[in-house]
């Protein structure tokens, strides 16, 4: 064994505590490091994977189908361009259904195939990821099978464009690109008796549905905005729907976006406390142990071996450590896995990844090499003899601090601030430490408050307007319609918001989706409107912050828009935010809508009176209008619905996050109270000897980390309330959030704050209960 | 009739010592008196420190029972003899202990506010106290690595005199001092005797041992005899031979 493990072996072997601390936050930290890369680096590709198995489109499209040569035209289109390699046109229909699912209602365009068509589809292929013996039936996309939501056999009740029909469960499917109902449209898969049945009872609007394998995949985006561009200007009256590759990788990851992002804070956070904690560790080791190392320097040691058996023992102790970790994640993912495929709806096998235990096993090993050796180099200053005569003066004396004859505070507050006031390297690691635990105390209080306890605020900053009911009607009722929710006594308000699927090209960049308005005044959600404002006049638009933003598009500016053959120029009022569209959409009035096209259909957002039956006012406008009702939809219910899923997860995220700090804490009290006990045990020898009980000396020591943990939970919180949102811009803005408008909760961040200092004392005191192990007849000389 | 203070009643204290038990004190019984300078003399691992540590509730015997008033110290739990000594007895060591941290005026500052709340009449006890022991303002304020062995022991005797405990228990109080800043710490110790302080000191010098009015030798853990040599005079040699037949008796 080399002279340097032998010296490494003695060090762990005097230090068990400190090395269970660091190898516990090391732990922690590549637990979730390893998590973070395995959900950035696979998750995703995961998706990519599935996509090449089944062959996939990059960009689809579905197309409600008014005119027989429609399909042939699609075809010749698609054969046309020469950026797409393969495509597959199949009979469909088409329509909005509202079915229920997690507890609420979920509404989505739909794409209705025929199961056996479905399978053989060249490009844009199903998979049945599960099936049972029924043979006339729904294969429903198997996100619908998660969360004890739908099982086979069940019966599927699903309102369609002609009334509400109920299906038998005969299995799963997996699809990449409209396999949930973050896809834009999603899809459903009917037995061929079924099928047959949507046309012979017009139970859905027959279409042609598209899949289309680009070359260029980024610019999946531009050849969906020509495609559309070229259908409205040949079928003006043909309603598209489309998706592309982009759209959908985002989309069906929004949750393990939010996840990796905290998974990676976190583990960064961690593994800064823990190297703060190991530079705190070796400048004691140095302070306790100048004698040795003078001794060991003396018997002809280099500080560079003494340096290396310190790296060694700490990168060596931080590597197994972040193994540990990694094997632990491996317990953990699956339980994570569940939650995120509730959400992506794709299949997702955990499986050994080398790469990401490589990397968080060699950043931690570099970063700890790295502060061990910064906090070992003053090793090389030691000089054996100073060393071993006198080892290092560990006191300043140049103030008394807190003279106890002229201090107002009580005795042992008094001496706890000279503990205090003498601990520099101590105040510098409390301080770390909560700074970083009030961050994350105040994100965890602020996700309390906007997504766990009430999921609205969330709602308004990422779901765009939203009122009690949805409803879509053809445009040749709307007079009528509008004058029956003027005199229906439980309608509250109503404005025109919406277009659905409608989209808009930008001369010059992409197609964006349009929400088409009357009056802006009357929209609920006015934090929609980050800067500038909502639209006013028939030249004026608001657009998405986050394409106005990647495009360097001013408020003021001038942009030229395109619908079919027909072009205008609209000067951007302001810019709007909600993920929906991911960044992609704008508002538009109608007059300024209606100078480019007629559209296709109204929306209108209906607020009800106070205890107004939704879904019965949704019901008897659909009974009474008939047809002539596209889609009736209970917006709180598909909110509830769709937002179960992230309030589970971030629910899961907060608590998991809670705990770490807590525990964070409670090592790195440990470890300082620790290192405090061993560097004055003479002090607290001489003080019990005085007449100090262990109660006293328990209380001093805690009290003695209070003022860097008050001050710096202080600073924390203060900062970190200004902090968390522009922080949470940037984890979401893959998903077109430019700004956070998450209320910070300042009386949770308080008492959030104020349980963490209680929670760091009662941590302290607890650790400090080691001082009643210290006798004052240790203090004696021997017989 | 002198006033018992503290009472021990067959007192053993034993350690085990790799595996095997080391039996310090040996069934020891002895009454204290107040205003008595006792002075517990012995050979090195006789049980002289074991013995005093016990009696002052720094320790807790093994058997045996003491008693102090009413109070039967040797049942008292830790916290219990922590607040024993801090109320009734002043303690000064051979390695000194004052806290290198804090000035020398805090240190006397920190066993005094630990009993006494009224700051102002511990400030002046202090200084009277500093002033008795001829520790100047100046030496006060620095801290106990930058003065003299002989003045931070001098402090020991102020800090463990602050409280006006009934018992002040000495150890070796001038075995890590030089000859004249011992004999300094001696006449301290002397004239707080003389005005009336109980004092129990742990020695194995004979100039040290003079100064007291009994003396209490220790074999083997246990009390092997006792001699009263009666008020200190200085330069006694009647005071001197007496001891010295004592310590001669003993084994000494």
């Amino acid at each position: 064994m080399s002279k340097n493990s032998l010296l490494a072996r003695a060090n762990i072997r005097k230090a068990k505590g400190q090395t269970v601390a660091i190898v516990v936050l090391v732990l922690l930290s590549s637990l979730m490091m390893n998590l973070w890369l395995m959900l950035s680096m696979d998750y995703k590709k995961n998706f990519e994977r599935c996509h090449d198995r089944l062959n996939d489109g990059h960009v689809n499209l579905a197309a409600y189908v008014t005119n027989d040569d429609f399909e042939k035209f699609a075809s010749d289109m698609l054969k046309e361009r020469a950026d797409i390699t393969d495509f597959t046109v199949s009979n469909a229909f088409v329509g909005p259904l509202t079915f229920e699912y997690n507890g609420g209602d979920m509404t989505s365009l739909a794409v209705l195939l025929e199961k056996d068509d479905a399978l053989s589809r060249n490009v844009g292929k199903f998979e049945i990821t599960e099936e049972g013996s029924e043979k006339s039936g729904i294969y429903l996309p198997m996100l619908y099978g998660t969360r004890d939501n739908y099982s086979i056999g069940d019966k599927f009740k699903v309102t369609l464009p002609n009334g509400e029909y109920e299906y038998t469960v005969c299995g799963f499917f997996n699809s990449a690109m409209i396999g949930s109902h973050n896809c834009n449209m999603m899809s459903l898969l009917f037995t061929s008796d079924k099928f047959e049945e949507l046309l012979t009872d017009n139970i859905a609007w027959k279409a042609v549905y598209a899949s289309a394998r680009v070359s260029d995949v980024p610019k999946s985006e531009e050849i969906v905005a020509a495609l559309k561009d070229a259908i409205a200007k040949e079928f003006p009256e043909i309603s598209v729907t489309t998706n592309n590759y982009q759209m959908i990788t985002t989309s069906r990851y929004i949750s393990q976006s939010i996840c990796a992002g905290i998974l990676s804070a976190m583990a960064f956070l961690v593994l800064l406390i823990g190297v703060v904690v190991i530079c705190s560790n070796i400048a004691n080791y140095i302070q306790e142990n100048m004698p040795n190392l003078g001794a060991l320097k003396a018997i002809g040691y280099t500080s560079r071996q003494i340096i290396a058996s310190m790296i060694a023992q700490f990168v060596g102790v931080s590597a197994a450590a972040a193994v540990i970790g990694i094997g632990l994640s491996y317990l953990v993912f699956p339980a994570i896995n569940e939650m995120m495929i509730a959400q992506t709806g794709i299949p997702y096998t955990v499986r050994f990844q080398i790469f990401p235990v490589l990397l968080t096993v060699a950043f931690i090993s570099i970063v700890v090499c790295a502060a061990v050796y910064f906090s070992a180099k003053k090793i090389k200053k030691i000089e054996p003899i100073m060393a071993m005569r006198q080892g290092i003066v560990t006191h300043s004396f140049k103030k008394n601090r807190v003279p106890l004859d002229s201090s107002s505070m009580p005795l042992n507050a008094a001496l706890a601030m000279k503990t205090t006031l003498s601990g520099f390297k101590q105040n510098i690691t409390v301080c770390i430490t909560m700074l970083v635990i009030s961050l994350v105390m105040v994100f965890a209080a602020t996700m309390f408050g906007n997504v766990i306890t009430d999921i609205d605020p969330m709602i308004d900053m990422i779901a765009g307007e939203r009122a009690d009911s949805s409803i879509t009607v053809n445009l040749s009722i709307e007079d009528e319609f509008v004058s029956a929710l003027e005199n229906d006594s439980r309608v509250e308000k109503f404005y025109l918001f919406g277009g659905g699927s409608t989209e808009i090209q930008h001369v010059g960049g992409i197609s964006l989706y349009v929400s088409v308005t009357n009056d802006c005044s009357k929209l609920n959600n006015q934090g929609m409107s980050v800067e500038g404002r909502y639209p006013k006049y028939d030249n004026e638009i608001s657009i998405a912050a986050k394409y106005a933003k990647d495009n360097d598009i001013k408020i003021g500016d001038e942009i030229l828009l395109s619908v079919g053959n027909k072009q205008e120029k609209y000067i951007v009022s302001g810019y709007t935010q909600n993920t929906n569209a991911l960044g992609k959409d704008c508002i538009i009035t109608r007059e300024g809508y209606e100078k480019l096209a007629e559209l296709p259909n109204v929306c209108y957002y209906i607020d009800l009176i106070e205890g107004a039956d939704i879904d019965g006012f949704n019901d008897e406008l659909s009974d009474r209008f008939g047809g002539d009702i596209l889609s009736a939809i209970n917006v709180y219910s598909i909110i509830e619905s769709s937002g179960s899923v992230y309030v589970l997860l971030v629910t899961v995220l907060v608590i998991a996050v809670v705990l770490i700090s807590c525990i964070v804490i409670i090592f790195v009290m440990y470890l300082l109270v620790r290192t405090m006990l061993n560097n004055k045990k003479r002090d607290y020898g001489i003080l019990k000897a005085l007449g100090f009980t262990t109660g006293q000396l328990v209380l001093q020591t805690a009290m003695s980390f209070m003022p860097s943990v008050i001050i710096s939970a202080v600073i924390g919180i203060a900062v970190s309330t200004q902090l968390v949102n522009p922080l949470l811009a940037v984890f979401l803005s893959g998903i077109g959030v430019v700004k956070s408008t998450f209320i910070i909760p300042v009386a949770g961040s308080i008492i959030a704050g104020a349980g963490l200092v209680l929670f760091a004392f009662g941590a302290a005191c607890l650790m400090s209960l080691r001082v009643r192990k210290i006798a004052p007849r240790e203090l004696l000389a021997g017989e | 009739m002198k006033e018992i203070l503290l009472k021990a009643e067959k007192l053993s204290k034993s350690f085990s010592s790799g595996g095997a038990m080391q039996h310090v004190l040996k069934n020891v019984d002895l009454e204290l008196y107040e205003g008595d300078f006792t002075v517990i003399m012995g050979a090195s691992g006789a049980g002289k420190s074991t013995l005093m540590y016990a009696l002052s509730g720094m320790d807790t015997p093994t058997l045996g029972k003491i008693t102090f008033g009413d109070t039967v110290i040797s049942d008292l739990s830790q916290d219990g003899l922590a607040v024993f000594r801090r109320d009734h007895c002043g303690f000064v060591f051979q390695q000194i202990y004052l806290i290198d941290s804090m000035s020398v005026f805090d240190n006397v500052m920190t066993a005094g506010l630990l009993v006494n709340k009224d700051k102002s009449a511990l400030i002046k006890r202090a200084k009277e106290l500093f002033e008795a022991v001829d520790i100047p303002e100046t030496t006060q304020r620095k801290f106990s690595t930058q003065i003299s062995g002989g003045e931070a022991q001098r402090a020991g005797i102020v800090r463990a005199m602050i409280n006006s405990p009934e018992i002040l228990f000495a150890d070796e109080p001038t075995g890590a001092l030089n000859s004249q800043t011992g004999l300094d710490v001696l006449n301290t110790l002397t004239e707080f005797n003389e005005q009336g302080q109980s004092v129990v000191m742990v020695t194995h010098d004979m100039r040290s041992a003079r100064r007291g009015n009994r003396i209490l030798y220790l074999k083997d853990g246990s009390i092997l005899g006792e001699c009263e040599l009666g008020k200190y005079v200085p330069n006694d040699l009647a005071r001197h031979e007496k001891l010295s037949a004592f310590l001669k008796e003993m084994g000494w």
